[in-house]
């Protein structure tokens, strides 16, 4: 069963780039560990370039961008969403653990 | 048979035959599908870690940089063995068997390199006194079920695919395996490394001793 390709793939020598891009954000997120932010910037911080690595990686190593563009629209928003959804809810669940039954 | 029984038969089994979904081979998108449920399986555990870390009073972090510095090293085979896998599957793709085939070796290596790091990492830290329930310098207990609990169940993907590629790499060479499942196994290969890029600053750096 042969694939429709809708975009043509890049060399080897493309995939070295994105490899060394990657490794520069992860030294990035190590150098920026050591300059005193507080916990909560910190983690925004690391969130969005750990994002931002992974984004690379899901479209370039994982060649979602060279796929046909419903598959990224199937899949990805929607993964965004429960993860989104997900961790809104976990406060909601730690809320209730602390609410006490009156007992009758 | 007939040639006229041949073309009925023909007919009939490309009248039952549907387009792929989304042009993909099934397990490809199989595959896919494999990885979106696991990655919300990882969000939930990191949340959970999140919020059990948030909500500590006494939360320690105990990374020294020389612990950073083996979680850095291991990000760095991680990622190299994702640029080998690719390389395995672009030679694949191409009809290069051999070259696939030790492309595919040299990944499987690189992941056992980074499980050895990870169990290294583990026994100094047994070694300190940590375990799932027990935290050596007083504080929360909580650090050492999460630490352990999220890198170990990160390490046991790491170990699955390893099994995965070592068992492609022999069916690839041997012709059992087509170019499709080297792209399916670098798929899943892929998605461990971007767990990686989570973990790492999330369990590592945000523990990091200041």
């Amino acid at each position: 069963m042969t694939e429709t390709k809708s975009l043509r793939e890049p060399g080897m020598k493309f995939y070295v780039f994105v490899w060394i891009g990657l490794m520069i954000i992860a030294g990035i997120e190590v150098l920026l560990t050591y300059q005193g932010f507080s916990t909560g910037k910190l983690l925004a911080i690391l969130l969005i370039l750990a994002a931002c690595e992974a984004g690379i990686a899901l479209m370039y190593f994982m060649h979602l961008k060279y796929e046909r563009p419903t598959l990224f629209w199937s899949l990805i928003p929607v993964t965004i969403f429960v993860l989104f959804m997900m961790d809104h809810i976990w406060a909601d669940a730690i809320r209730l653990v602390r609410v006490r039954v009156l007992p009758f | 048979m007939s040639e006229s029984q041949l073309a009925l038969g023909q007919v009939v089994h490309a009248s039952v035959m549907e387009e792929p979904a989304y042009a993909l081979q099934p397990k490809k998108l199989t595959i896919w599908l494999f990885i979106i449920s696991d990655a919300v399986t990882f969000g939930s555990v990191l949340f959970a870690y999140g919020y059990l870390r948030l909500g500590s009073t006494d939360w320690t972090t105990p990374f020294k940089f020389s612990s950073i510095l083996n979680g850095i090293i291991m990000t760095v085979v991680l990622l190299t063995s994702s640029l080998t896998m690719l390389a395995a599957v672009l030679a694949a793709k191409a009809g290069r068997k051999s070259s696939s085939v030790k492309w595919m070796g040299l990944t499987a290596l690189l992941g056992v390199a980074f499980a050895t790091l990870h169990i290294r990492e583990w026994l100094h830290m047994m070694a300190e006194g940590w375990r799932l329930s027990r935290n050596p310098t007083g504080g929360s207990v909580e650090f050492g079920a999460a630490f352990f609990s999220i890198t170990g169940l990160h390490l046991l993907h790491v170990t699955c695919g390893v099994i995965a590629i070592i068992v492609v790499m022999i069916g690839f060479n041997r012709g059992r395996l087509t170019d499709g499942h080297v792209e399916t196994t670098g798929l899943y290969w892929h998605f461990v490394d971007l767990v990686w890029m989570f973990v790492f600053p999330l369990l590592y750096l945000m523990n990091a001793a200041h």
